[in-house]
């Protein structure tokens, strides 16, 4: 048989646990290796959103999200928060995906994202939305369609809305259909959100 | 006033949007994917959900998934993934391994290292060895090196005492059989000594970084049908693991529904005809 | 969901839709079923690669941000897999920013059209690249 059974599995040298300063190493491999050794630890925040926000390395910068999901505080959530608004689209997404994971720990930070002045802003934390409790999402989202200029941040809510909408969401739903009754697809997707929240689509 | 005669899966009635709306969300929290010819699968998971909640609609159905309500998430999850471990289980993964993936190796000198984690009680591992055995015509030319991990010290006992039921053979035919088992006498079967010689089982946790620390360089790794298991930043720290145990360019197998675009970013997908593998990337992507 | 057999493509053009939103995919639906085309749907990239796999199209409609696999990566990917290399791709952006669209076009898209999209400018599109008469 061609198989060999090696005696030992290739040990490497595990590398001693990292302080957070080697995150600014000019080693991506060093950077990479810091992220991931960092532990449930606060203290690291400051420079963990730091590093985030300079990252140029995609996969780096994953693991940095992942140190900070998982010491989850307040200034974690702060800091991938703050980086929706970052002109980096990579960066943006990866942010949103780390903090869709976390709706409990997003939930305070909703409501002024749903009111940021930068449209992609307010679309991403309309999708966060999804993923908290319902009654809350419906409470914000109802909020943000009452004053909502921006098509595509409606639409999304209205998608939102028509996985987790209960029967309150429809007045503000049909309001927002009848202000955007010129613009393509909002009205045809408030009438569907409503269908499926009153339980009436075929 | 709802007559609990009426919860019989066959009583409701569920539409084929609201499969694919389920479906839809069955995706965003957990990255497993249905196809449309695996929808029949879905249907009767979905119907036997309904019912055990004892939900009247689909609509109160996915009211109760959405909140979550007594991890109903993960019951959906469970009743998604069949546990039972067999030989030659997704052949087509195998037929991936040796008609796509083993093609490129050139180099003899060092050996193909592939790893089966988690191995259960050994059929994957053992599955990759004979698979390679029979299909591979390059397989006597180079050093194959096969390593099966598990967390259960009881599953990889029994792995390396390689003794199985005929259940767990029958996707296997009676010539290989014959090749690699010898029948005991209660309808069990012992695997080759010679292949439970040349398959080094170990003990490995996937989310712990420091034992995964020890294990580098591989070729191929299988880990189906466990990443849905772990919460979210857990899956992220095992993905990482993972790309570390990778050589640069090296795949790993998921489980058939799983994704890893829900799990990390980290590798790329390469879409085969026989499946979808994903790929530590050989360079790192200088930006997205 | 029927799957249409390449010698009917005469008759009827096949299109894939690639979008995370299910009303936005309904919406793509209603207007393209109406003119006669025959429409498939995929969640994201992901489950588009394995569509475009399976069976030959005329046209994917596809969304620029999708979780996962974005539209971009999918295009990407398309482009180098060489059964579907140069199947027609409109990409739907959200915004007609310089950036936006000269990544489409640099991913290999064919057109570009800008959400929200109406129904007769999806059907306008997917007719002129699909051939078929406006």
């Amino acid at each position: 048989m061609p198989f060999v059974k090696s005696g030992e599995t290739s040990h490497l040298r595990v590398e001693p646990r990292r302080s957070a300063g080697a995150l600014t190493s000019a080693d991506p491999e060093t950077r990479w290796n810091a992220a991931r050794a960092i532990g449930i630890d606060a203290d690291a925040v400051p420079q963990l959103a730091a590093a985030l926000r300079a990252e140029p390395v995609p996969r780096v910068r994953e693991a940095i999200i992942t140190a900070l999901m998982r010491i989850g505080d307040e200034a974690s959530i702060a800091a991938l928060m703050a980086c929706l608004r970052s002109p980096d689209a990579g960066l943006r997404t990866a942010c949103l995906d780390a903090l869709r994971a976390m709706p409990q720990a997003i939930l305070p930070f909703l409501a002024s994202a749903l009111e940021d002045h930068d449209s992609d802003v307010r679309i991403m934390a309309t999708e966060l939305a999804r993923s908290v409790p319902p009654a809350d999402a419906n409470r914000l989202l109802c909020k943000l369609l009452e004053g909502e200029r921006h098509a595509n941040v409606c639409a999304v809510a209205i998608d939102v809305l028509a996985e987790v909408g209960t029967s309150d969401a429809i007045p503000a739903l049909q309001k927002c259909a009848e202000r955007f009754r010129t613009t393509a697809f909002l009205p045809f997707a408030a009438s569907i959100a409503i269908a499926r929240i009153s339980g009436t689509e075929g | 006033m709802a007559n609990p005669e009426a919860h019989r899966p066959a009583g409701v009635w569920v539409t084929p949007d609201e499969v694919r709306r389920l479906c839809d969300f069955i995706y965003r929290r957990t990255g497993m994917l249905f196809a449309d010819n695996k929808r029949y699968y879905v249907d009767r998971r979905l119907a036997e959900r309904i019912a055990a909640t004892h939900s009247l609609s689909f609509q109160a159905y996915f009211a109760l998934l959405r909140s979550n309500a007594d991890g109903e998430i993960q019951h959906l999850v469970n009743a998604f993934t069949v546990n039972e471990t067999y030989f030659y289980r997704e052949e087509h993964q195998l037929r991936c391994m040796t008609s796509n993936l083993l093609n490129g190796a050139t180099d003899r000198a060092r050996p193909i290292r592939i790893w089966s984690i988690p191995c259960s009680t050994g059929e994957e591992p053992y599955s990759i060895a004979i698979w390679l055995m029979e299909n591979w015509s390059q397989v006597d030319q180079y050093s194959i090196e096969i390593i099966g991990s598990d967390i259960d010290t009881t599953a990889l006992k029994a792995a390396e005492i390689g003794i199985y039921g005929d259940r767990a053979l029958m996707r296997l035919s009676p010539q290989l059989i014959d090749r690699y088992f010898e029948p005991l006498t209660d309808d069990h079967y012992r695997i080759d000594p010679g292949l439970t010689n040349s398959i080094h089982f170990t003990r490995a946790n996937l989310v712990d970084a420091q034992q995964m620390a020890h294990y580098r360089d591989f070729d191929i790794i299988f880990c189906r049908n466990v990443l849905i298991y772990f919460d979210d930043s857990s899956r992220r720290m095992a993905a990482e693991s993972l790309y570390d145990c990778l050589r640069p360019g090296g795949y790993i197998f998921l489980g058939h529904s799983e994704t890893m675009s829900r799990i990390s970013p980290l590798f790329d997908v390469c879409r085969f005809s026989d499946a979808i593998v994903y790929r530590r990337p050989e360079t790192d992507h200088g930006d997205n | 969901m029927e799957t249409i057999e390449k010698t009917s493509t005469q008759l009827r053009a096949s299109i894939l839709v690639v979008d995370d939103s299910s009303l936005v995919r309904l919406y793509y639906r209603e207007a393209l079923e109406k003119t006669g085309l025959a429409i498939e749907e995929a969640i994201n990239g992901i489950e588009a690669m394995e569509k475009v796999l399976a069976q030959a199209f005329d046209l994917v409609i596809v969304d620029i941000n999708m979780p996962g696999m974005d539209g971009l990566t999918f295009l990407r990917t398309l482009r180098s897999t060489a059964d579907a290399a140069t199947t027609p791709v409109l990409m739907i952006t959200t915004q007609a920013s310089k950036h936006d669209v000269e990544n489409a076009r640099m991913a290999g898209a064919n057109f570009y059209l800008v959400k929200p999209v109406s129904q007769a400018e999806l059907v306008r599109h997917a007719c002129v690249l699909t051939g078929l008469p406006t």
